[in-house]
């Protein structure tokens, strides 16, 4: 009842911090109807570490209340099954929040962009930029909407990486009993600071002495690169063995 | 309705709180249960609830295992902690958000009760006072229509008319499918109102008798001077308060606090009485 509450006031203060952002760097458009000093290219590492931040936080928050004995009773004698429980929480975490959050990123950028794009523009306005493909020449539009410039070219994995990173926070707010964003993003640091050491040194002791064969693609193969799906399965797994993981915590709760 | 078989639970294995605990509960009854700070009523009715899991032993609520937390057996399960949580909205947004995981929700007796109790509708629940809010969620509790009603301390933050208030509400609200279970420790509170007492010492049921089978055996009555069959005297103004075996069954009034002291200091004798 309450974690709704908190999800839609988060939501509307990332769409208040997601606006400014724009706001920020769209001034130009507003004040003089110019594109000079208008600069988009802050909006993918916003949508990206914002986005990050956004749907741990929610996850971090879901199951927090378990860490104090009155809400703990209300939650466990509540009449539904420990599963319906963890679906409930799955569904706001991984589901509501990443796309309530592209939602509101979408809408910020649509209105925002079509703004931009609505400026009258001159040859020499930047606006545009020639690419030569497959021997013929295009004229490409810089100011593009955000999600058609994303679109393209995108590493699978990055598609589930959202469920991943809910899943691990999530597991976070029901096993530590307080501080469970920092404490998940501590463990989260040291673990995958372990298994980044580990895979190193085991990929240095493979690789010696051995030369590289070509790459090409590899994080652009969308899907047709058999490493690039097999990162995706990892993932995957990764996140269901934490989910897993969670709905266990949740049916061994005692108050 | 409860069966509590051969159970074993504790905080840590080393210190167990009840070693081969077993017990038989039915409906009809409301169950007074009476113990030390520490000696584990809390814990029953957690275990009762489902809220914590047993090292040992079986529970059957209903013929369902509590610690299975099946909706099912939640949804004809009324427990009242003695510490609770409200969110920061109004009574209409807390019934409407929970009422619907109880098919059996009365609006109209939920209403009745909060006018009995005179709760104010309007008010954020997190406005209100301690008292209000004990007495809104037993309110509730009680609309849910559910079964089993546990109660940890429920009297604790209610003002004296509030107490009359609900002692004359719950012995309203049983009935023959209905089991009430009630923990405390001020017995006085549950004068009148319990038909049956439990008392939970050194790991163990100390004592389970109905009130009828109490004023049977034993006498509560006020003497001027000792003799040897009082099992228990307290001093009082003109003599003593006496818990004495009824040899001559003579009719009188339980005094639950008279018995409770008596069973901490005298578990001996009264264990013979009974026995």
């Amino acid at each position: 009842m309450e974690f709704g509450k908190i999800f839609l006031i988060t939501l509307g203060v990332a769409f208040g911090v997601i606006a400014t952002f724009y706001t920020l760097n769209f001034w130009p458009v507003f004040v003089y109807d110019s594109l000079s000093y208008v600069s988009i290219g802050f909006r993918e590492p916003l949508f990206v570490i914002f986005g990050f931040l956004f749907i741990t936080v929610v996850a971090s928050n879901y199951f927090a209340h378990l860490g104090q004995k009155p809400k703990t009773i209300i939650e466990l004698l509540l009449p539904a099954s420990t599963f319906e429980k963890f679906l409930a929480s799955v569904v706001f975490t991984a589901i509501l929040s990443v796309l309530g959050y592209i939602l509101i990123f979408y809408l910020t950028d649509l209105v925002f962009m079509t703004k931009l794009r609505d400026i009258p523009t001159g040859v020499n306005s930047g606006r545009y930029y020639t690419q030569t493909v497959d021997g013929k020449e295009l004229s490409i539009d810089r100011y593009v909407y955000l999600f058609d410039a994303m679109k393209n070219n995108m590493f699978l994995p990055f598609y589930i990486a959202p469920l991943f990173v809910t899943s691990i926070f999530l597991l976070g707010s029901i096993y530590f009993e307080k501080f469970h964003y920092i404490k998940t993003a501590i463990a989260v640091m040291l673990f995958s600071g372990i298994a980044g050491y580990i895979v190193g040194k085991v990929a240095e002791f493979l690789m010696s002495n051995r030369r590289p064969i070509g790459m090409n693609g590899f994080m652009f193969g969308r899907g047709t690169n058999t490493l690039e799906l097999f990162l995706m399965f990892l993932v995957l797994m990764l996140t269901v063995i934490f989910w897993a993981i969670t709905y266990v915590r949740l049916k061994e709760k005692e108050v | 309705m409860i069966e509590i078989n051969d159970l074993n639970f504790g905080y840590s294995k080393q210190k167990l709180l009840f070693k081969n605990l077993s017990m038989q509960l039915h409906a009809g009854h409301i169950y007074g249960l009476l113990g030390k700070n520490g000696a584990g009523k809390s814990s029953l009715l957690k275990n009762l609830a489902g809220l914590v899991y047993a090292e040992k032993g079986k529970i059957s609520v209903m013929g369902h295992d509590p610690a299975k937390r099946q909706p099912s057996l939640l949804k004809q399960v009324c427990f009242i902690p003695e510490e609770f949580y409200l969110p920061s909205v109004k009574i209409d947004a807390y019934v409407k958000a929970n009422a619907a995981f109880y098919p059996n929700f009365d609006h109209k007796y939920f209403s009745d009760l909060l006018t009995e109790f005179d709760v104010p509708v309007g008010q954020k629940l997190i406005n209100m006072s301690y008292g209000q809010k004990k007495k809104l969620i037993i309110a509730f509790g009680l609309a849910t229509q559910a079964k089993l009603i546990i109660m940890d301390e429920p009297t604790n933050g209610l003002d004296i008319p509030s107490k009359a208030q609900f002692r004359k509400i719950m012995a309203a609200a049983l009935t023959d499918d209905r089991c009430i279970i009630i923990s405390t420790h001020q017995v006085r509170d549950l004068d009148n109102l319990i038909d049956t007492v439990i008392m939970l010492d050194e790991s163990s049921v100390a004592l389970k008798a109905s009130i009828e089978e109490i004023t049977h055996r034993l006498c509560f009555k006020k003497i001027k001077e000792m003799n040897d069959t009082v099992i228990y005297a307290e001093p009082s103004l003109s003599g003593y308060n006496a818990v004495m075996p009824n040899y001559h069954d003579e009719d009188s009034k339980l005094d639950i606090e008279l018995l409770f002291n008596a069973m901490l200091t005298e578990k001996t004798k009264l264990k013979t009485v009974f026995n």
